[in-house]
């Protein structure tokens, strides 16, 4: 027979362990939203990848990979997904040489840099809903553009931007590149200045010229922040939704949908048709978000070449 | 060797001043219209100022029927107080925690807290949301909204305010421990009053994020549309079907919204900065 052993003297509340209460009571609201409103709901959804599912409780029942079965034979979807990726490949190029010009410019000894910054920023404190609604103005069919354009002589007919599938992609990139090439100036910005100085001296000295200083010492020497700005570029661009809801909901007939403004649409709840089943959705999401994590996890494994530059 | 230097230099102000222009022409033309009638709106859309400059828009949008603008406006500042409050509390007291408490399964909770920026589900998870929320007896609301920001995980704030403490000399909270100060008592009294900077960055942030808030105070309200925050309410008049009919009023009403974000940008335009360059690139 055992005989439990009773702590001889009462154990009293040591200074560690009230530490420890203090510390737990200050982080509880994080910790109880954390689970209720971030695991709970992932996991929900999650799970119900495997269901039919559309908010009525008997109707709702195990399916299997059905959900999955569908989904890769989902013309619609992939041709989202593909819509992501062109969106990508169509403001990266364009965004990203144009903040490092201008990062350039700007780390010059050259009055008013100041404002300079200020200004490029301004776009980026601005609702991305509000830009969605500026954007669907000016590029109207009777617009500022349009009208400006023809004005110049640069067009004789006014465009219908939002007719074709290609002109409005062209319209959300103008838009995305807008709110956002003002944060990678800053970035490329605080980059350059990170660079010491006496490795310009040493440039001077061996008489090199502006160009060959920037390729040959500027860029390898920012290498690692161009890695993270890259990856945070990929990231924020693989995500567009907001933009794409308010200023072209998908115009003309869907072809523009990103992934996520096409989930969003079709399975938000409210917004999506009544009775549809949300578990597609959920595959959906979860197949989605599997393959976002996947190109950023590969790109940070595969983009070490770029930190080895230097 | 002289000239090529201005040459240069000239170049580049022209370069600058291309992109200056491209930045803030969508802006300037947004204000500039409205101001405008709207048939000066739909039928000379190439004059950059109005002709004849209007407060008429401005009228309309206060007493329109259509677009509540009042209402808009005092559940914008309600949201955006309570969100910037919530927001402040909880990044300081999470960044405190989690730089200076000693207790058992720290790292556990900041490794969970921080996997949340790598994987999400999006939009579908707002199902089990509103689930939760019903069970609690709360309406799907802004106030139900705000209600799981309470508990929302700021995880980039606690990454901020955690490495701001960290670099807070030790000797500072040990002193005042040896003096008999609690856990709790050092963060009020020793550990908060040194947030102030960090915290008008934050509060800056929040405060812009929150005002420019869309798609889920749009869901949380699509059943109470007297609720809705001015960003959703114009939207959903720019959705409304008769968009043409309404350009003046869109226009005057964004201006009104963008005009609080501008404000303080224009006050605290290194707050909005420093917040960006100390979250994202460290050295």
């Amino acid at each position: 027979m055992k005989i439990a052993i009773k702590n001889p003297v009462r154990r009293r509340w040591g200074k560690r362990e009230k530490y420890e209460l203090q510390a737990y009571i200050m982080l509880m609201p994080q910790i109880i939203g954390f689970l209720l409103f971030s695991i709970y709901p992932m996991i929900w959804a999650i799970t119900k990848s495997w269901y039919f599912y559309n908010g009525i409780s008997s109707d709702t029942r195990f399916v299997g990979w059905e959900n999955f079965i569908r989904l890769f034979s989902d013309g619609e979807y992939w041709q989202t997904l593909a819509n992501t990726f062109l969106f990508a490949i169509m403001k990266i190029p364009i965004e990203l040489p144009i903040a490092l010009l201008l990062a350039v410019l700007l780390n010059q000894k050259l009055k008013g840099t100041g404002f300079f910054r200020t200004m490029f920023y301004l776009p980026h404190i601005v609702s991305t809903a509000i830009i969605a609604l500026v954007f669907a103005n000016i590029f109207n069919y009777f617009g500022v553009i349009n009208a400006l354009m023809q004005k110049i002589g640069i067009l004789e007919q006014p465009v219908d931007w939002f007719g074709t599938k290609m002109k409005a992609m062209w319209v959300l990139v103008i838009a995305d590149t807008w709110k956002s090439f003002g944060v990678n100036v800053l970035y490329f910005l605080a980059a350059m200045q990170n660079i010491p100085e006496d490795v310009y001296d040493a440039c001077k000295i061996d008489g090199a010229g502006k160009f060959t200083v920037f390729f040959k010492v500027t860029l390898p020497l920012m290498a690692p922040v161009l890695q993270v700005i890259l990856m945070l570029s990929i990231i924020g661009t693989l995500q567009t939704n907001e933009l794409v809801l308010v200023l072209t909901n998908g115009a003309p007939g869907g072809s523009t949908y990103t992934v996520m403004s096409y989930i969003f649409q079709k399975y938000a709840p409210g917004l999506a048709d009544v009775g549809v089943n949300v578990g597609y959705g959920c595959a959906m999401a979860l197949v989605t978000g599997l393959i976002l994590a996947t190109i950023t996890l590969s790109y940070q494994r595969y983009s070490q070449k770029l930190n080895d530059i230097y | 060797m002289k000239t090529r230097n201005v040459g240069w230099k000239i170049c580049s102000y022209v370069i600058l001043c291309v992109f200056l222009i491209l930045a803030v022409f969508p802006l300037f033309y947004t204000i500039s219209a409205s101001f405008k009638t709207n048939s000066e709106i739909l039928s000379d859309p190439a004059s950059l100022l109005p002709k004849n400059p209007t407060f008429d828009n401005y009228i309309n949008v206060l007493n329109s029927d259509v677009f509540d603008f009042k209402n808009m406006l005092k559940y914008s500042i309600y949201y955006t107080v309570v969100c910037v409050t919530i927001t402040l509390i909880s990044s300081s007291m999470g960044g405190y925690v989690f730089a200076r408490g000693r207790f058992r399964g720290k790292k556990f909770w900041f490794l969970a807290f921080s996997m949340l920026m790598f994987f999400s589900m999006g939009s579908v998870t707002i199902y089990p949301l509103l689930q939760t929320l019903n069970f609690l007896h709360i309406p799907k609301s802004l106030h139900g909204l705000l209600f799981i920001k309470v508990f929302s995980v700021n995880i980039i704030n606690i990454y901020l305010v955690r490495s701001y403490v960290v670099s807070l000399p030790k000797e500072l909270d040990e002193s005042a421990e040896i003096d008999g100060c609690s856990f709790v008592g050092i963060f009020f009294r020793i550990v908060l009053p040194l947030l102030k900077p960090l915290m008008a960055t934050i509060g800056i942030l929040a405060f812009q994020g929150s005002w420019n808030d869309y798609l889920m105070p749009m869901i949380f309200t699509l059943g109470t549309p007297h609720q809705r925050p001015l960003v959703v309410g114009l939207v959903a008049l720019s959705k409304s079907g008769e968009t043409a009919a309404n350009w003046n009023l869109i226009l005057a009403g964004t201006t009104m919204s963008l005009l609080p974000v501008l404000v303080a940008y224009s006050i605290g335009n290194r707050f909005f900065i420093s917040g960006l360059t100390a979250g994202a690139v460290k050295g």
